[in-house]
């Protein structure tokens, strides 16, 4: 209201505008990035759609099956296990990675002398290579000539087969991939910590509250919006493990590591069914898009913004 | 802040130097996606293939050498990745509908890559041409080339696994060495008295990833036990005949009392073997090199008999693809001069594979290929023991991964022999009824 | 409810000194967070260790099995051999043309999106974001050949052009970015859209260099993947003077036999550049200065 009492026309319009112009705005924003990858991911997952109601080798000009595929995928016991393996390792990657991930980067984010050394060396198994690292763990692993069975038979344990045991090689690449993937969510929880003002972080600790608690009720809502990305994050990427598997075991030994993507992959490359690994991607996308779509609403409740 | 609004400049500049780089290559990258052309009398082709290190050099050199004397084609030669990396390229290569001109694929694709409409059924150069002689090439090559009554591949590579063994640990454990004439009780005997657990000494290998590799040796025992792998009608299983049992059953004994090295699939057993600890291996020509440059005391010799000494062999083709009938000649002049005896015997000799034709076996520079890799001419001559060869059907994928299930959970201890047999026999069935 | 910065510490206690708060109570010389770290560090360590002593080995050595943890003498030249078998300069270069132009990309659009879906209400954002974060949960492999071919359609194919376009912009920035913006206090942006600064003036001049940490992490990890990246390169490349680092790599691993004492060196080469570019980034982990000078 002005000072002189006369109703201001602009305002109503002016609000109009304004929120107008958020739309426009808004859009504007996204555009760049909703072209490329329209362009370069919707398309292509949309092509595969089509793959998935198709029957081909990818060689042949292929022929339309409708939901055949999909239906064979309900019969089919051996997607059933790599259901199954996917989500043993889904369930046990994602809480020791992002917990270990906490953990560590609470602790690198420190100024105490040769952070920076921790801080790279944290970071050193993300930036191995994926081949690397499997030719790596190949040997630290074998069961006959590996440094593990080696330092279990210094400690007077029973030597292990790791991976080629059926019962253990799953949890071999829980192991190895936790390893491999710890870094990526360390520097994630280190940019978070950042945002965190110090001086909160003292108050609290002047006014009496043990480092624990004041972890518990300042720093761990403030990495809400961390934590949600970085779960959020790892289930999909756990349920769509893949390089690993490849480098080392194969989906074996008797077809214990077979997970979801592994066995698309065997169904496409191997076998040469093409339209069947479509389908077997299309029922992981929507299993995915579930667990996301459950894990944001979950976020959206409890995850507190500053703002 | 200045320097962030920079980003769009960063990111424009950058899109467009990598642009312009597509036309720095030879030319002939950028005419076609495939890289060939031709125009006024001179043809490019493109061949795709794997090779790495000495196979390399090798190829560089002879496609240089061809170049040089075939002054109208020039063969553009490119690496696309290693085994199932390359099946992907090639795939996609196909789906947008120029592929190379040529292309190394593994025997095993043959069937699937066969039911490409471009790809170049060699029949009518082969008849053509007499002086070609098909008849020259092994018979296993010709069988993995031909696919129903098409011939489309030249073949590329052949190979068959033999025994290799070393003689320091035949000596220090008092036993004498593999003759042509052993048996699988020698050969049993043998693996038992080579294995020392203390020593971590084993007296076999065998590489259980339940891959081909794993499933190709147990069907070189199948056929030596007097079994086939499928019905002559090929509609049903036949490995779990009691040839088929038996060898499962020698596999389980020996893994029993851990006289076999199991190998994980990243092929370790050969450090393991060139460094004193495992006796004998069933391998191929492509270990050799490196068993010699180890000096391992080693001795080469046919694979032990159950009933016969058949062994398998495993070759893969050169695919030509139809780009235009120019490009489709000027590749089949490359395949022709590449396969011929004087060029294959100049390829053997720099990289210790099998000859692919048996008349190379007949020229001069032959002797001087065998002294060079000694225990060579074994593989070569044992080329004739190669007899059979597995399904040219499209669902051996499929196949192959039953059996080498079967073949894993046994040498694991995991399954029984007659069980697991069974169990991967309804697997088959069930494959080879499905439709398509 | 916006986060109030807490005023100056109360007057009881006397200003301590701007040390470590464990150093006051632990009796130990050094801090006693090193005796996490240290085991960490060389848990983490140890892999790389292993590669870098299997690179200096002779080829002897390195193949047995498995390789020797103490080699008897240093092979340097391993290296230098490692980088002549292949053109090693070219490839680095496509490598890093490939990664810092992926990076520049994300960076910059994943800001641009990553704002609108954190702070302005426009129709249709969040079944967008959906839609977007949904394109992270389809593997490769299956949308390989269909990337392939529409790149091909570009004309971009066996160029580093064709590389890069397709990996441009990830959902993966865009949702890292989001999360992030929505942490900083909304005043500070509020107040300058009073003022009249456009949106754009406020993502670049507030938001952006509030959000250092986040954009530094997001360039590193992009250069990783861009770095790392081997599957769609060895589809889209098909000249030698195109291939990338990764690409190269694999010409050291023959399909019956690896020279891993090449192969360990090459792989070591290729790593420096990335962990260098992390200790570079690390300064943009420390506590941003900006963020600290707010009123």
């Amino acid at each position: 209201m002005t000072a002189s009492g006369i109703a201001v026309s602009p305002r109503p319009s002016l609000l109009k505008r304004l929120a107008a112009s958020d739309h426009l705005a808004g859009w504007a924003f996204v555009a760049p990035a909703v072209i490329l990858i329209a362009v370069f991911a919707l398309i292509p997952i949309g092509w595969s759609l089509l793959l998935s109601l198709q029957s081909t080798n990818l060689i042949a000009p292929a022929h339309y099956v409708g939901l055949a595929n999909y239906r064979a995928l309900t019969k089919d016991p051996a997607f059933r296990s790599a259901i199954g393996h996917t989500l043993v390792y889904t369930v046990l990657f994602v809480p020791i990675s992002v917990a270990g991930a906490l953990g560590i980067a609470v602790a690198l984010n420190r100024r105490i002398r040769g952070i920076r050394f921790y801080r790279v060396a944290v970071f050193v198994p993300l930036v191995t290579s994926t081949v690397a690292t499997g030719i790596i763990f190949l040997w630290l692993l074998d069961p006959t000539f590996g440094l593990v069975n080696y330092v279990l038979h210094l400690l007077g344990l029973p030597q292990q087969q790791f991976l080629q045991d059926p019962n253990q090689a799953l949890y071999c690449i829980v192991v190895m991939t936790v390893w491999s993937w710890l870094g990526f969510d360390v520097i994630i929880y280190l940019a978070a910590l950042q945002g965190i003002p110090e001086d909160l972080l003292e108050a609290s600790e002047m006014d009496g509250a043990s480092r624990w608690a004041t972890f518990r009720s300042i720093v761990l809502p403030l990495l809400g919006p961390a934590t949600l990305f970085i779960v959020v994050w790892s289930t999909i990427n756990a349920l769509q493990l893949f390089d690993e598997i490849y480098v080392t075991t194969r989906g074996g030994p008797l077809g214990s590591t077979t997970v979801i993507v592994y066995y698309l992959y065997q169904q496409a490359f191997q076998f040469f069914n093409g339209g069947y690994g479509a389908a077997i991607a299309y029922v992981l996308f929507l299993g995915i898009l579930i667990v996301t779509l459950l894990q944001l609403w979950i976020g959206r409740r409890r995850v507190y913004y500053s703002s | 802040m200045k320097r962030l609004a920079l980003l769009p400049l960063i990111v424009g500049t950058l899109a467009l130097a990598a642009c312009g780089g597509t036309s720095s290559s030879g030319g002939s990258a950028s005419k076609a996606a495939s890289g060939g052309s031709s125009s006024g009398g001179h043809t490019t082709i493109t061949v795709w293939q794997g090779d790495t290190e000495t196979e390399a050099a090798a190829f560089k050199t002879l496609v240089a050498e061809f170049n040089r004397t075939h002054p109208t084609i020039t063969v553009n030669s490119q690496f696309y990745g290693n085994s199932d990396y390359a099946l992907q390229k090639v795939l996609a290569a196909i789906a947008g509908g120029k592929p190379p001109d040529i292309s190394y694929l593994y025997g095993s694709w043959a069937p699937n890559i066969a039911t490409n409409p471009q790809v170049v059924k060699l029949n009518k150069f082969i008849n053509a041409d007499p002086s070609f002689n098909w008849n020259d090439f092994f018979p296993a090559e010709r069988k993995v080339a031909t696919v129903g009554n098409n011939i489309i591949g030249v073949p590329a590579l052949v190979d068959n696994l033999a025994l290799v063994y070393n003689k320091t640990l035949f000596q220090q454990a008092g036993i004498p060495t593999p003759t042509p004439q052993w048996t699988w009780s020698d050969f049993e005997n043998a693996a038992l008295k080579l294995t020392d657990p203390a020593k971590k000494q084993f007296g076999w290998a065998y590489v259980n990833d339940a891959s081909e590799d794993t499933v190709w040796r147990y069907w070189a025992m199948l056929w030596q036990a007097g079994g086939s792998i499928l019905s002559p009608d090929a509609k049903q299983a036949a490995f779990n005949s009691a040839a088929g049992v038996k060898a499962m059953t020698l596999l389980q004994q020996l893994s029993a009392k851990h006289a076999i090295y199991l190998d994980d699939g990243s092929d370790n057993y050969l450090s393991v073997f060139n460094n004193g600890h495992i006796g004998m291996l069933w391998t191929g020509p492509w270990d050799l090199a490196q068993i010699i440059q180890s000096k391992v005391k080693y001795g080469v010799t046919i694979l032990p008999a159950d009933q016969n000494h058949q062994t398998i062999s495993g070759p893969d083709n050169w695919v030509m693809f139809n780009n235009g009938s120019a490009r489709e000649q000027a590749a089949w002049t490359f395949l022709k001069w590449l396969t011929s005896p004087a060029i294959d015997l100049q390829w053997v000799t720099l990289t210790g594979d099998l000859p692919v034709r048996a008349s190379v076996a007949k020229l001069a520079g032959y002797t001087k290929f065998t002294q060079r890799y000694p225990g060579i001419g074994v593989w070569a001559a044992n080329l004739n023991n190669a007899t059979q060869a597995r399904p040219q059907i499209t669902t051996y994928p499929k196949i192959s991964t039953a059996i080498g299930q079967a073949v894993q959970g046994v040498l694991l201890g995991k399954a029984q022999p007659q069980q697991a047999l069974s169990q991967a026999a309804q697997q088959v069935n069930g494959i080879l009824a499905a439709p398509g | 409810m916006s986060v109030q910065p807490a005023i100056a510490a109360p007057e009881r206690f006397p200003p301590l000194p701007d040390a470590e708060p464990s150093r006051r109570r632990s009796r130990l010389p050094f801090s006693p967070w090193h005796l996490f770290l240290a085991p960490l560090a060389a848990i983490m360590l140890v892999p790389f260790i292993w590669m870098v002593i299997v690179s200096l080995e002779t080829r002897q050595q390195a193949t047995s099995f498995p390789p020797q943890l103490i080699p008897s003498s240093l092979h340097f030249s391993n290296y230098s051999a490692a980088w002549n078998a292949v053109p090693f300069g070219r490839f680095f270069i496509n490598s890093l043309l490939y990664s810092l132009a992926t990076v520049a990309g994300n960076l910059l659009f994943c800001s641009l999106a990553g704002y609108a879906f954190a702070r302005i209400r426009f129709f249709g954002r969040d079944v967008l974001f959906v839609v977007l974060l949904a394109t992270l949960m389809v593997p490769f492999q299956v949308i390989l050949i269909p990337t392939f071919l529409i790149v091909k359609q570009i004309g971009l194919v066996d160029s580093i052009g064709g590389l890069i376009m397709p990996n441009l912009c990830s959902a993966f920035g865009i949702f890292m970015l989001r999360q992030f913006f929505r942490t900083l206090p909304i005043e500070l942006e509020e107040a300058a859209r009073i003022d009249g600064t456009s949106r754009l003036g406020i993502l670049f001049k507030i938001v952006l260099p509030l959000s250092l940490p986040a954009l530094a992490t997001l360039g590193i990890i992009q250069f990783m993947w861009s770095w790392n990246d081997f599957l769609w390169p060895l589809i889209i490349i098909d000249s030698q003077a195109h291939d990338t680092l990764q690409l190269g790599l694999s010409q050291f691993q023959g399909s019956h036999f690896t020279q891993w004492n090449l192969l360990m060196a090459a792989t070591v080469m290729s790593q420096i550049p990335m962990l260098l570019v992390f200790l570079f980034a690390q300064r943009w982990f420390i506590r941003s200065v900006a963020f600290t000078g707010i009123k």
